[in-house]
């Protein structure tokens, strides 16, 4: 016992006095998680809250093209720009000079083709249901077109998006406008209201239901995921103190000194493990506390910790094990401190950015998407998505521990092999 | 107890995976108890292989070596628990004190934690580093650094100690604290295998020497008697006469 002790207290005291590791290991992740959650915030605020700004070009005659106007208007996403001056040739560089993203055009002919359709659908109906009607001929305006202007860095989504907001209330527009011209042709224009009502504002809604296993109230946001990506970041990044560490004791002759000695290697390795993995619990506590207490003193979301707390532990701990044993095997195959420090540096950052610490899995292209299934910062994070984001259970966990343990016993099975394949085991 | 054998090294070859020659070949020497043995030779001659097979870093290929304290074998376990290991480079952590770095090698020793505070302020004081005791190991000078990597080797007193060029790169004054210490652990009953480039330190240290070169022992024997059948008036003589005075790699 007193050889494990002696083993653990110099462990920390080498991280101890190992301050730029210290720094990298609980500085960068407050810093990583304070300053991303921070800009993450306020762009989805910026999609969520803030309002689209909108050019509009209202040419038409009639009063139909106000009406979408004042529909659009109300509907509080966009901030309306109504510039009527300019022509539609010039719109394009209009669009661009004004730095406005998305511009829409209402032509003439945008009322009287709406009317003239309206009446033709009306004629129609009056036709088949054995009807009289005004026979008078009407004059035929064909089916107006919208013109949509966006900027070409725009998104094509976040276009198809605005497009599709436009269409709705032009579908409102259009129905409303072919019951009120029914209505007129069979004399009882008065009381198309209720109609209308029952049509237009009467219409399926849509809940929104964020998929969850139980009943967790967390929802997805910049603290739910920016706390735990950038401690697992942090967590891996304990190559560069632990890893630098193995490779100075193998390289100044430590190891092969303990050879000589009455001790087991395990004991080593067993005190390296065990510190590091303290670190990680410590860094876990560090960034989650400062998601629970800090960041919504600075408006930012609150971290709401998981219910599952056993399952919360496994789940650091695994992260952890899987942190320190990738370190030892960099430690175990570096041949100087130099490569230690830089491989291990930036395979971690290439490891975040197949897993999805930096952007999401889900927007990778589908090849990216398979990659990231090699990266143990994916599973990790998907460790911690399953608690603070899907409420998870021991089940959904399966498959992360499985990843997880597979890696571990790799790295542990490579540092053991190359350790004794240098003879200091 | 002197007069009886302590270390029998008999037809050691050693050749290392990918290498075209041995590094030791047909090496047989015995190394008796409380002996100050010389393993003297030019660079590239095979001093530092033999004494990681002595100390169990490395395996010898074909040969055997046997430890013996008093007639009787030592188990494995019980050489490694009898064994102290200098070796030539500065293997501990010179992020730590010489305190810590005691504290941290003798419990690997087993030593129990009183006998382990004991001993530790004793060879901080004898080997003149109580003063710096509580400094990092890195701010050190070269000599100060070498009488700590002597220190841990020492630290559970060894019936048989290895050094591999313990006093390189180290001033006067520290070269003299160093053999001086290891004079008077001798006198104690401590078997010393040494390996040095110094010439005139080995024959003001040595009582028995073996000169390997290209992997073999060439002379082996007393410093005296090898001196006297050579016809050199001093070890470096005998060295030169023996090992040529072309540059070695």
């Amino acid at each position: 016992m007193f050889k494990l002790y002696a083993s653990l207290r110099k462990e920390l005291l080498l991280l101890i006095n190992d301050k730029v590791g210290l720094a990298l290991m609980f500085l960068m992740p407050l810093l990583l998680v304070f300053i991303i959650t921070i800009i993450q915030d306020s762009a989805y605020k910026m999609v969520n809250e803030n309002q689209i700004p909108l050019l509009v070009v209202n040419h038409d005659n009639g009063k139909e093209g106000h009406k979408l106007v004042e529909l659009l208007t109300k509907s509080g996403l966009f901030k309306i720009d109504s510039q009527n001056a300019i022509p539609q040739e010039s719109l394009k560089s209009e669009l661009l000079s004004r730095g406005k993203m998305i511009a829409l055009y209402i032509p003439a002919t945008f009322s009287a083709g709406l009317e003239s359709n309206a009446e033709d659908v009306s004629t129609i109906l009056m036709d088949d249901l054995g009807l009289e009607r005004d026979t008078t001929r009407h004059q035929k305006v064909s089916m107006p077109k919208l013109s949509f202007y966006n900027d070409p860095v725009l998104q094509e989504n976040y276009s198809y998006s605005v497009m599709s907001v436009i269409q709705s209330y032009m579908s409102v527009i259009e129905n409303s406008l072919m019951i009120d011209r029914m209505y007129a042709n069979m004399d009882i224009a008065e009381r198309s209201a209720k109609l209308k009502d029952k049509m237009i504002s009467n219409r399926v809604g849509i809940d929104q239901i964020v998929a969850r296993n139980n009943n967790s109230t967390a929802i997805p946001n910049s603290t739910q995921h920016n706390v735990p990506a950038w401690t697992i970041f942090a967590m891996f990044f304990m190559v560069v103190s632990l890893g630098s560490n193995i490779v100075k004791e193998r390289i100044n002759g430590s190891f092969l000194r303990l050879k000589t000695m009455p001790t087991t290697f395990m004991v080593v390795m067993f005190s390296k493990m065990a510190v590091y993995v303290v670190v990680a619990a410590l860094q876990v506590a560090l960034t989650f506390s400062m998601g629970v207490w800090i960041l919504p003193k600075l408006g930012l979301p609150k971290l709401s910790v998981p219910d599952n707390i056993i399952a919360t532990i496994a789940v650091i701990f695994i992260s952890s094990m899987a942190a320190v044993s990738y370190a030892l095997m960099i430690g175990a195959f570096a041949k100087t401190e130099q490569q230690a420090n830089g491989f291990g540096a930036i395979s971690i950052i290439i490891f975040g950015a197949i897993g999805g610490i930096l952007v999401p899995t889900f927007v990778m292209p589908g090849f990216m998407q398979f990659f990231s299934n090699f990266s143990p910062l994916h599973w990790c994070l998907e460790g911690f998505y399953v608690l603070f984001l899907k409420g998870g259970s021991w089940q959904d966990l399966r498959t992360v521990f499985t990843f997880l343990g597979v890696f571990i016993v790799f790295c542990q099975l490579g540092t053991y092999f190359k350790l004794r394949l240098e003879r200091i085991i | 107890m002197a007069g009886q054998v302590c270390i029998a090294i008999r037809d050691v070859y050693k050749r290392y995976k990918s290498a075209q020659e041995d590094s030791l070949s047909d090496v047989s020497l015995n190394i008796m108890q409380s002996d100050v043995f010389g393993l003297l030779g030019p660079n590239g001659a095979g001093k530092t292989t033999l004494i990681s097979i002595l100390c169990g870093i490395i395996p010898v290929s074909s040969g055997q070596v046997q430890f013996f304290n008093n007639g009787a074998p030592y188990s494995n376990a019980e050489r490694k628990s009898r064994i102290g290991f200098v070796p030539q480079e500065y293997a501990f952590y010179q992020e730590l004190t010489p305190r810590q770095n005691l504290d941290y090698f003798g419990a690997m020793y087993n030593l129990p934690k009183k006998k382990l505070e004991m001993r530790r302020e004793h060879l901080l004081e004898v080997l003149g580093l109580q003063k710096s005791a509580d400094r990092k190991v890195g701010t050190f000078s070269g000599g100060m650094k070498r009488r700590v990597n002597l220190a841990i080797g020492i630290i559970h007193e060894p019936d048989i100690l290895f050094l591999d060029e313990p006093t390189v790169g180290v001033d006067v004054q520290s070269r003299n604290a160093i053999i001086r210490y290891l004079q008077q652990i001798n006198q104690a009953g401590t078997t010393i295998v040494y390996t040095s480039h110094h010439m005139s330190e080995a024959e003001e240290f040595c009582k028995n020497i073996a000169l390997i070169d290209h992997g073999r022992v060439i002379a082996a024997g007393g410093l005296q008697h090898l001196k006297s059948a050579h016809d050199a008036g001093s070890l470096q003589t005998l060295f030169i006469n023996l090992t040529g005075e072309e540059y070695r790699d």
